[in-house]
């Protein structure tokens, strides 16, 4: 009846997975009451649950990106600690625990906080960027959504509900072959990853037809942003990577479900094609992270040193080179497997050239500084430390791309210095710039500078603190992934990495902080102009935060280059000068069809890991039900009429008319 | 890419001009053009792959060029995959999506050909030895 | 410029795209109309299926040989079988165009008449893709013998899967045409449906050279 779902599924005997997920669960639970008491359950479900207005999707994505990033957080605690302490001793975490940690810390950090940040950050500015009013689906934008939210859902009932995998992010088999690990620890991964996947695939779908051919009238490829652009390559990449993960992937599930051979040890299945397979996902998937993040800091700089980007064509070409380099390289994470020189040779190579894009872009950041009037808010300091921490990353990068060097430094801890410093460097500073410089936007107050950069530094002497004595300890011999260990000269260096984190906990608090004070304060904060940063492209002309449809008018975008020229005009038609014409717009309709869908995905999800088929096809009959009646649909779009678009947009012009364009500028 | 200018019912006209597989391109000589073209080329492969006429080694080469070409076939009579300006993206995203194929299938075998070969298993080693 | 002659509401953002100059060339054109979008967008998701066709081949390129004393292709292919299965499907598919051309006439009857034709050709062909596996199976050569045959079973069932996807769809269409006759969104989902039909037309093409043809001689 329920398959091989138990009571011994929950782990009664393990007290660290059962009162966090007890805690959790409680937690939840009480907002959930809360929510309900308050009334707010209506609002709730109008406004957010069922919305496919981008830019609360954006938000939600967001706020599950960062909710996830906690979570990775606390197993990167444990895990500092474990190795702290299991010198000569095992330590306080058993080694099927710690297994479980540090999988679930990869899978979750790089597919479930990552990547919802950085798509969340897309959503809410490409299509503000672009001077339109949605993205090119709507619908299917919630959908990507809840998918996601799904996968990350999957991966948290894991915890208390049987077990995760042990195999480390990317399941390598044999090991993760149905007879090395025939706990329902894989499967989760399998199916949480493959959900969050095809939302993620359906995601790049969205933005590149928005891209491409959803931009307001006049602005011609190159007048896009660079966050437009270096979202743009980051979508195409994961067009191109993401069915490459969900083939694969698909291929061990039928290994496990069904008994196929392709990676197994018998039968002629070949191991080796899954390593093959998976980093042709999983190098491009790094660069689906990281361009965005280019993106991210081509606007703060250029924003903070009042200057135009410096080598905006030059910033395209080296995106869009890397775009497609990026699907060269993905030996050099297997360096070691035995294709043998020649292979390795282009791999290596091709590896070093790629870094040559990302010098381009740092030259040009540079330039973009130099002669600026440059303000040091909290989004610039994140920059300047990602500029600082990337190209020591990336230069490590450059030394692991050598194939002699990499068959020493193969999966030591050097590697894992070396990618937390691109990863963290590169993608989360950004994010963390990304949402104070996009705050004001999206909810109309900034953040407080304070505590804002207390925890810039915090956190950046934290990352060092932890970071660098893991390159060390990685020249010393020392493998990832270790739960005890009894070499004495690694132990001083692990346990000043176990202090960064406390640092690095420090500057975690810092920034809840700030989002408290700043939501505490945000009426001294408020941002009236809609302008806050004196920004240069076309989110800064409408108000902050946006009206449900963005621009009252679509804006004409003239200007050949200078975006700041291009807000300016867009400006003076919707702050100054005569009103427009204001007409009756049409907008999607709130659906709940991207929630209903996750819903029956998170049936199918959890029935299929714990094979439970009735309840599979149950899942599988609703989600068919959801899409015919989402289909058999008559009336997709609502209208606004002229009279409210009216309201709204002179509410906005006064306010900004009222103040002085750049007055609330830092 | 043509756009039909003899106007069909303009309620139904509303939107729909440009882009790929415009149905307003549809022609029935388009049609049976491209199917005739295509079962001959079926024809060919299938009779390529029985024949003694042509050197072995070379049958699969062979193959593969006919299955391109038939592909060719079906993406511009059946899909209407042209080159005018509307199709741009179109044949650019194709562009894309190919060369990423290219990439991956090529890279892949390759990659595995020169590991079987340097991570032989100890049993056909000695079959080749032998 | 006067903001009042440029106005454009969501009701309209077609309209500029329909100018003469402005959509060509740099993409200055503003919104493409929804058509554009739509055929756009279902057309990146058909190359991103194209990837996933793509690793299925690699590996069953790779797994080929890998036969672990089961048989090999030569011993299990029979080619007639697929020559009559490439037939209904190629036939399907120009039936397919026939549907389109009837859409565009907007003439009821013979779209249906072509998508049942273009439905039952399909069918024709999972049927006899299920009996060809089904023959498999019963003597023992199922996927599980050999990674070879793991390889075969799912790139060849990918391929059956997606077109049993299609006929789910293909039957929603007809009742969509039935019941809703010829709204502007339902000629944009057939206009993803006849995509999606004519590329699995292009896989199979891929897979009948590949696999059964150049199999058969290796």
């Amino acid at each position: 009846m329920l398959g091989k779902l138990t009571w011994d599924a929950i782990p009664f005997d393990q007290p660290i997975p059962l009162i966090s997920g007890a805690v959790v669960i409680l937690a939840a639970l009480g907002v959930l009451v809360w929510v309900i008491a308050k009334g707010w359950l209506p609002y709730l479900w109008k406004e957010w649950i069922t919305s496919v207005d981008h830019k609360h999707i954006g938000i939600m994505y967001v706020l599950l990106g960062l909710l996830m990033l906690v979570r990775g957080f606390i197993d990167a605690i444990m895990m500092r600690a474990q190795q702290a302490l299991a010198f000569h001793a095992q330590g306080y975490l058993p080694p099927e625990h710690y297994d479980q940690v540090f999988s679930a810390h990869g899978t979750i950090m790089v597919l479930f906080a990552a990547m919802p940040l950085v798509i969340g950050i897309m959503n809410f500015v490409v299509p503000l960027q672009l001077g339109v009013r949605d993205v090119a689906f709507p619908t299917l934008n919630s959908v990507s959504f809840w998918l996601t939210a799904t996968g990350a859902l999957l991966v948290n009932m894991s915890l208390i509900v049987g077990e995760f995998a042990r195999t480390g992010w990317l399941p390598y088999p044999p090991l993760s072959e149905l007879r090395y690990s025939p706990g329902v620890g894989v499967d989760y991964y399998l199916w949480a990853v493959q959900i969050s996947g095809v939302g993620t695939l359906l995601t790049g779908i969205n933005f590149v037809t928005t891209i491409l051919k959803m931009r307001a009238p006049g602005m011609t490829y190159f007048r896009m942003p660079m966050f437009c652009w270096t979202a743009l390559a980051s979508c195409l990449l994961i067009l191109a990577a993401f069915p490459v993960l969900t083939a694969t992937l698909a291929m061990l599930t039928l290994d496990r479900y069904l008994g196929f051979h392709f990676f197994t040890n018998e039968a002629g299945g070949n191991a080796m094609m899954f390593m093959n397979l998976i980093w042709a996902w999983g190098h491009p998937e790094v660069y689906i992270l990281v361009l965005p993040a280019f993106g991210i800091y081509s606007e703060v700089i250029s924003t903070f040193s009042g200057k135009p980007l410096f080598g905006y064509r030059s910033m395209v070409a080296a995106t869009l080179f890397i775009c497609i380099v990026s699907f060269c390289v993905w030996l050099h994470h297997f360096f070691t497997m035995g294709a043998g020189g020649d292979v390795n040779a282009v791999f290596g190579i091709a590896t070093s050239i790629i870094a040559v894009g990302t010098g381009v872009k740092m030259y040009n950041w540079l330039f973009t500084m130099y002669g600026g009037r440059i303000r040091f808010t909290t989004p610039m300091l994140w920059s300047l430390g990602f500029m600082t921490t990337f190209i020591t990353g990336g230069m490590t990068g450059v030394l692991l791309a050598v194939p002699p060097a990499d068959f020493l430094l193969h999966n030591s801890m050097f590697l894992v210095a070396h990618f937390h410093h691109v990863i963290v460097g590169g993608v989360v500073f950004a994010v963390l710039a990304g949402i104070t410089y996009w705050w004001p936007k999206a909810f109309g107050y900034r953040l407080e500078e304070f505590w804002g950069k207390a925890a810039f530094w915090f956190a950046l002497a934290g990352f060092y603190v932890t970071f660098v004595p893991l390159y060390v300890v990685g020249i010393l011999g020392m493998t990832r992934r270790l739960q005890h260990y009894d070499v004495a000269e690694w132990r001083p260096w692990l346990m000043i990495s176990a202090a960064g984190i406390l640092v690095l906990i420090a500057g975690a608090i810092c920034q809840m902080v700030q989002l408290s004070v700043s939501f505490l304060r945000r009426n001294e904060l408020r941002d009236t102009t809609g302008d806050p940063w004196d920004g240069r492209s076309l989110e800064w002309a409408t108000a902050s935060p946006p009206p449900v449809f963005n621009f009252a008018v679509l804006p004409q975008v003239q200007d050949a280059e200078a975006f700041w020229d291009v807000k300016r005009r867009a400006r003076e038609m919707h702050g100054s000068g005569s009103e427009p014409h204001y007409e009756a717009l049409e907008m999607p309709r709130n659906s709940p069809t991207g929630f209903v869908c996750a819903f029956f995905a998170t049936i199918i999800g959890f029935a299929l890991v714990w094979h439970i088929w009735w309840l599979m096809i149950v899942g599988l009959v609703g989600a068919y039900a959801t899409f015919v009646v989402f289909a058999w649909r008559d009336v997709p779009e609502y209208v606004i009429p002229a009279e409210e678009v009216a309201r709204l947009d002179r509410a906005n012009r006064i306010a900004r008319q009222e103040a002085p364009y750049g007055a609330s500028a830092i | 890419m043509t756009i039909d200018a003899n106007g069909h019912d303009p309620e139904y006209q509303d939107d729909d001009r440009g882009g790929a597989s415009d149905e307003h391109s549809a022609r029935l000589g388009t049609y049976v053009l491209g199917f005739a073209l295509a079962v001959l080329l079926t024809i060919a492969s299938f009779w390529v792959a029985k024949t003694d006429l042509i050197y072995g080694p070379g049958i699969p080469v062979a193959l593969a060029t006919l299955a391109v070409a038939q592909m060719g076939i079906h993406l511009v009579f059946f899909l209407h995959l042209t080159t005018a300006p509307d199709n741009t993206n179109n044949v650019l995203a194709l562009a894309f999506g190919l060369l990423i194929v290219g990439l991956v299938v090529f890279g892949s075998v390759w990659i595995m050909a020169h590991l079987n070969h340097n991570l032989m298993p100890m049993q056909q080693l000695m079959q080749m030895q032998r | 410029m006067s903001a009042a002659g440029t106005t454009i509401t969501i009701s309209d953002p077609y309209r500029l795209a329909r100018g003469p100059n402005l959509a060509r060339g740099h993409g200055g054109g503003g919104p493409a109309t929804k058509r554009v979008i739509v055929g756009y967008g279902f057309w990146l998701f058909l190359l991103s299926d194209i990837v996933i066709f793509a690793c299925l081949f690699a590996t069953y390129t790779v797994l080929a040989n890998a036969t672990a004393g089961g048989p090999r292709a030569r011993d299990i292919f029979d080619l007639n079988h697929v020559a009559i299965e490439t037939a209904c499907l190629l036939a399907s598919s120009f039936f397919c165009g026939l549907a389109t051309i009837a859409v565009a006439r907007r003439n009821q009857i013979l779209i249906q008449a072509a998508l049942i034709a273009t439905g039952l050709l399909g069918l024709a062909f999972i049927l006899l893709e299920a009996s060809e596996f089904a023959a498999l199976y019963a003597r023992g050569d199922g996927p599980t013998r050999s990674a070879f045959l793991t390889g075969f079973f799912t790139l060849v069932g990918c391929h059956g899967v997606h077109v049993t996807a299609g006929l789910l769809w293909l039957g929603t269409m007809m009742a969509q045409f039935f019941a809703k006759g010829f709204r502007p969104d339902i000629g944009r989902r057939f206009l993803c449906f006849s995509m999606f039909w004519h590329f699995l037309d292009i896989v199979w093409v891929a897979i009948f050279s590949l696999v059964y043809l150049v199999g058969t001689r290796l």
